[in-house]
């Protein structure tokens, strides 16, 4: 019985009703694949593996085929993320002006590197590509907000004030 | 050849004329051409694709000069084409330079050295000195599935293996992951390997990325010693390289060639991974008698001679006609032929019979009514150009997984309509545009093909007038067809009749048609009905519809066609000449040298095993079958076999049938032996042998050959080309096709014609029992055949055990979870077995593989025909 329970704690299963709605919007063609994709991360904040038994049944296509698109895409994810994404600028400007200083900090307070999420599944790092905002290079989006001229120390305040959010 | 018309192309290459058919790339017609351009990615079953880059030729249209890579471009009247030239060379190699910086180069431990397209290519290109610094990776091999090892540092992203995978398998197990620098090939989220375990990935691969563990030898594959044979788990005959390392097969490939053999290359998991059953310990060592219960080892000499012996008393004390024999459907035509001469000419016994004629004569009978309607099958190479596919009551991927590449590559290329009927929801990916599917009630297949039948009469899809005019009982069929109404139909089957207007819409148009029949159709006890109804169905597109239409008679094993062609059954001499037909006995006893032959006694071997019961049978010879497992009257083989006063068996092992002998000689398996197999298409191949004989073991051939001299008359021909030529005179249909090599099909324009229809029989419902809710289904698992497969440790890592299959709702009513043990009762047997939950099985049926000796599903039936109801509980 420990197995079945750990593969529970693994994979939660959520709820398909969104995806089922999501699906029943587009035809049953292999070329929507990555529009439903979006929508479901959208919708899911990450790509669920029950849900993405769904979507193979209903496109008619294989796991292979399936994680073979969701692997090309960094922006897919797998594993459930943490409440916010932040992502790290690393864009040319940013990473002269200190990102992976930056990077460094977080990986010492939360213990999490590039793609990983901390133990409170608060945080999911994300190294970005240049985020075009160079001005106010280094900067980061963490869930929604944009904070620039940041450095380790107010990059650590920054993330303790979205802590005491929760 | 496909009905659709393509055009041909002349053009040249390197100022050579070649033509090609509109649709080909210049790589392909230069290859027919014996012209070579290198390439690593592109295959001829294969989709073009274009990752290598190393295929560049120069083509000139009109003076116009352009670099195109062949293995896409398609070629045009009056182009000129220029391989080799310094231009595009230096293109070629670039390319195969930077490749050559990631590969390990680690040849002489890999399995693909001397046989490596990359090495092939790295040496037509000269590149000998590298330039760019390497960087060779270096990645733990991946072992995560019993078969395939995964070494991706070989890897060169060609994509064969995704594509083989996907096109010719329709599995896609494999696809790229990631991208950029870290693409790789595999599974979804490196989850071990779980699919068919063909190992269509292996061959394609042009490099020694993917490897077969079940092989025992690594690296210089080049230097094993080769064996071209006919592969002997099915009846398809894929012919097969049995590759040998120091006097063992250590592994099975296919042929990748499209002049060798009638697979084109394919071959499916048992072809390839089932060499386990040739060196194996548990083989029989020696000749053995029983004594007082006891086997005891005795000498080939006293074993032959105690059979001579005891078969001649038999004959002086009850007549000939009471010795009797079952030759094995794994036999070779020349030891097929050999046995039925030891009967008929030895012994004077004509009670000769195989398990399939046995159980189902009709089958033979319908194969020689298609040919006196004209339908005479084309070669099955050509079912790669088949318009239309049906598949009836044949679950392709594990009764005939090569023809389900072949009808793949017809629905890529020729866009092939594909038709299955099959009561079970069964699982056939390909890329056909129109993948009709009759999923009928399971019993209600003669439903199904004699309401195809007459929807093509009724909405005239066919040219009634022209099949009035060519069969004479068109009226008496028609009327027999009246009770097939649309709604009589649908209520036996469960199938809405615009599926099957669908169906006869796409059977009846303008067509190549390919019909496959599966052995399942004799399970519901209307088998006879069922062929009959099937070659009407035939017949009407035959005679009343354009193109053509090849139709085979279901076949289980390598020889089960060949066998009867032999004249291994009471009702035909060799060559479908009839028992009693004075003129071919004389020429028999001529050409065999025997004053005459005559077999006016009772036909016993009709009934061989109630005769073997009731007494009537004092003798009986089994020749490498085990029917205590497979035949379909599990207790009536157990009692038969106890009641026959001498029982002879010869087999590779020990199965629960030569527990009853009283003698056991212990036989060769194929890669040991020479001769030919006929397969279900009539095409004669070779069986080649590649190791000598097991232990003391002896091919059949031999020991057919030593009783016959043991018995004082020994054969006029012991020698095996005497004996093929023997073959070639007295069955004229044979006439040039011994030894096997050209892949001939055996004509059938010399069976008289006489169209005429089968009238259509009454559908009988198989009675519903009370108590008795479930309605079983059986036949070979994927990764077995017969019951000597289980030998093998490979196939038996990837089919370990039976799994009952049931539907998902039936599963919740009983409460069932994949792997919980249930009991399965009939009226005769009930036994546990461990189920799957899964929608390939259908609501009120259960599916069991019959492949494991410890789960009888023979004795669940036990000699009742029709459908066998059964009932389900958890097992406690």
């Amino acid at each position: 019985m420990e197995t079945t329970e750990a593969v529970e704690e693994e994979q939660e299963i959520k709820d398909p009703k969104a995806a089922e709605e999501i699906l029943a919007s587009f035809p049953q063609k292999k070329r929507h694949l990555i529009p439903i994709l979006d929508k479901i991360q959208q919708s899911y904040r990450y790509l669920p593996p029950n849900i993405m038994e769904l979507v193979m049944q209903y496109l008619r296509i294989s796991r292979a085929q399936l994680y073979g698109v969701i692997s090309f895409y960094p922006q897919f994810r797998i594993v459930e993320p943490g409440k916010y994404i932040l992502k790290l600028c690393y864009g040319t400007a940013c990473f002269v002006k200190g990102a992976p200083i930056i990077a460094d900090k977080i990986k010492e307070v939360y213990h999490i590197g590039a793609g990983e999420t901390d133990a409170k599944k608060l945080f999911t790092l994300q190294l970005a590509s240049c985020l075009g905002n160079c001005g106010a290079a280094p900067m980061a989006i963490i869930g929604d907000d944009t904070h620039g001229s940041i450095d380790p120390e107010v990059t650590q305040s920054l993330l303790g004030s979205y802590e005491d959010k929760e | 050849m496909s009905t659709v018309e393509r055009k041909d192309i002349n053009f040249k290459i390197n100022g050579k004329e070649v033509t090609a058919k509109e649709g080909t790339v210049i790589l392909d017609v230069a290859k027919r051409n014996d012209i070579p351009i290198t390439n690593l990615c592109s295959h001829r079953n294969l989709k073009p694709f274009a990752a290598c880059r190393t295929c560049m030729v120069e083509v000139n249209v009109d003076g116009k000069k352009e670099l195109v890579y062949s293995c896409t471009h398609p070629p045009e009247d009056g182009m000129e084409v220029y391989t080799n030239t310094d231009e595009t060379n230096r293109y070629n190699s670039a390319c195969l330079e930077m490749l050559l910086v990631e590969h390990p180069l680690d040849c002489p431990i890999c399995d693909k050295s001397g046989v490596c397209p990359l090495q092939d290519n790295t040496d037509a290109l000269g590149i000998f000195d590298g330039r760019f610094e390497i960087n060779r990776r270096n990645e733990p091999s991946i072992k995560t599935n019993p078969i395939i090892e995964f070494y991706l540092n070989r890897c060169i992203m060609c994509g064969m293996c995704v594509r083989a995978c996907d096109e010719i398998q329709g599995v896609q197990a494999l696809d790229f992951h990631k991208r950029g620098m870290s693409v790789t090939i595999g599974t979804a989220n490196e989850e071990p390997l779980d699919c068919e375990f063909c190992g269509q990935c292996i061959t394609v691969c042009p490099t020694g990325a993917l490897m077969d563990m079940t092989s025992e030898a690594r690296g210089l594959a080049a230097l094993f010693a080769k064996t071209e044979s006919t592969c002997d788990y099915c009846s398809w005959g894929c012919s097969v390289r049995l590759e040998a390392k120091k006097g063992k097969v250590v592994r099975i490939e296919p042929i990748d060639d499209e002049k060798v053999g009638i697979n084109n290359g394919n071959l499916c998991a048992k072809g390839r991974l089932g060499h386990g059953i040739i060196h194996n310990d548990e083989r029989i060592q020696s000749p053995m008698m029983n004594v007082g219960g006891n086997f005891k080892e005795v000498s080939w000499e006293e074993a032959i001679e105690a059979i001579a012996e005891r078969m001649q008393t038999t004959v002086n004390r009850n007549g000939a006609g009471t010795v009797a024999g079952i030759g094995g459907e794994k036999l070779t035509n020349e030891e097929s032929y050999l046995f039925q001469k030891l009967f008929r000419a030895g012994l004077g016994s004509n009670q000769i019979t195989t398990l399939q004629n046995l159980r189902a004569p009709y089958i033979n009978s319908f194969m020689l009514k298609c040919f006196e309607n004209g339908i005479h099958s084309k070669p099955i190479m050509e079912m790669e150009e088949a318009d239309v596919a049906l598949v009836f009551n044949s679950d392709l991927p594990s009764e005939y997984p090569v023809g389900g590449n072949a009808i793949r590559k017809a629905a890529i290329n020729f866009g092939a309509d594909i038709i299955i009927a099959n009561p079970r929801n069964v699982i056939f990916n390909s890329e056909t545009k129109n993948d009709i599917r009759l999923q009928f009630s399971a019993g209600s297949d003669l439903v199904v093909a004699n309401r195809l039948t007459r929807i093509l009469i009724d909405s005239n899809i066919v040219d009634v007038d022209k099949l009035k005019k060519a069969v004479p009982n068109y009226s008496q069929m028609t009327k027999s067809l009246s009770k097939y109404t649309a709604k009589f139909a649908e209520k036996a089957t469960g199938i809405n009749d615009d599926v099957f207007t669908q169906a006869a819409e796409s059977f009846g148009k303008k067509a190549d048609r390919f019909v496959l029949i599966g052995n399942d159709i004799l399970e519901n006890g209307q088998g006879q009905e069922i062929l009959d109804a099937l070659l009407n169905l035939a017949i009407v597109v035959h005679h009343g519809g354009e193109g053509s239409v090849s139709i085979y008679p279901p076949r289980e094993h390598a020889n089960s066609q060949g066998a009867i062609d032999m004249g291994v059954a009471p009702q035909f001499l060799p060559g479908y000449k009839g028992t009693d037909d004075q003129t071919a006995l004389t020429s028999l006893a001529n050409a065999w040298g025997v004053e005459s032959l005559s077999f006016e006694g009772e036909n016993l071997a009709e009934a061989l095993l109630e005769n073997c019961r009731n007494g009537s049978l004092k003798f009986l010879y089994i020749a490498g079958e085990n029917p205590v497992n497979s035949y379909y009257k599990g207790s009536l083989v157990r009692e038969a076999l106890k009641t026959v006063s001498f029982l002879v068996v010869q087999d590779l092992y020990m199965t629960e049938t030569a527990e009853m002998a009283d003698i056991v000689l212990p036989v060769s398996s194929f890669a040991e032996k020479d001769g030919t197999f006929t397969n279900i298409t009539r095409h004669v191949l070779p069986v080649n042998h590649a190791v000598i004989p097991e232990g003391n073991s002896k091919p059949d051939y031999d020991v057919f050959c030593e009783i016959a001299e043991a018995l004082g008359k020994p054969f006029s021909n012991t020698d095996l080309a005497d004996v093929q030529n023997e073959i070639e005179q007295v069955i004229p249909l044979y006439k040039g096709l011994m030894p096997g090599d050209k892949y001939g099909q055996w004509p059938a324009d010399s069976f008289a014609e006489n169209p005429e229809f089968a009238l259509a029989s009454e559908f009988k419902e198989t009675s519903d029992k009370k108590d008795f809710p479930f309605k079983l289904i059986s036949n070979n698992h994927m990764f077995h055949s017969g019951s000597h497969s289980q030998r093998s440790s490979a196939l038996k890592e990837i089919g370990p055990e039976c799994r009952a299959g049931i539907h998902p709702e039936d599963a919740k009513k009983l409460k069932l979870q994949s792997g919980d043990t249930i009991q399965v009762q009939s009226e005769n047997h009930k036994f546990n077995v461990p189920v799957e939950v899964s929608f390939v099985s259908t609501q009120g049926t259960v599916y069991i593989p019959k492949n494991w000796t410890e789960i009888p599903v023979n004795m669940l039936r036990n000699g009742e025909e029709g459908l066998v109801s059964v009932k389900i509980s958890k097992a406690g």
